[in-house]
């Protein structure tokens, strides 16, 4: 298992964590997600054989935030 | 253009802002969102079911309302 922490921008409310929460968190390979509105950060336990970072952060995208991956 | 209305489960105007985006990204849309009765209408030659999809995107409680 890795981890991966993704910066996360456009979240506003608490309905924003849990939707990224909720959406995230049933992606192949994601063992657990834990997002912060007050750092603006999604940390994703996930597993490296069946997702990445950037398909992670593409899926946020998807969602109508600006992901980000640190380099 | 057809136009439909959705039920979008947003509580501020970030979560608008998330709803626009994805429309947006869609494109082939004019949408107008009414943050207070969370609702979008949303006028587009797209199918309520390919409209309805790209809502579910945000992850948010989205329900097909009609055509308008
Ligand atoms: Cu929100
Ligand atoms: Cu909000």
């Amino acid at each position: 298992t890795q981890e991966t922490v993704i910066n996360i921008n456009g979240m506003t409310c608490n309905s924003c964590v849990q939707s990224i929460e909720g959406v995230i968190s049933k992606k192949p390979g994601v063992k657990s997600i834990r997002v912060s509105l007050a750092n603006s950060t999604g940390t994703v336990e996930y597993d490296p054989l069946l997702t990445s970072p950037e398909t992670l952060r593409e899926a946020i995208e998807d969602m109508g935030f600006d992901a980000i991956l640190p380099d | 253009m057809p136009k439909h209305e959705f039920s979008v489960d947003m509580t501020c105007e970030g979560c608008a802002e998330a709803v626009s985006r994805v429309l947006n990204k869609l494109g082939g849309v004019e949408f107008n969102i009414d943050l207070p009765n969370k609702k979008v209408c949303i006028e587009s030659e797209h199918s309520s079911d390919t409209l309805l999809a790209t809502l579910n995107k945000t992850g948010k409680a989205v329900s097909y309302l009609g055509p308008k």
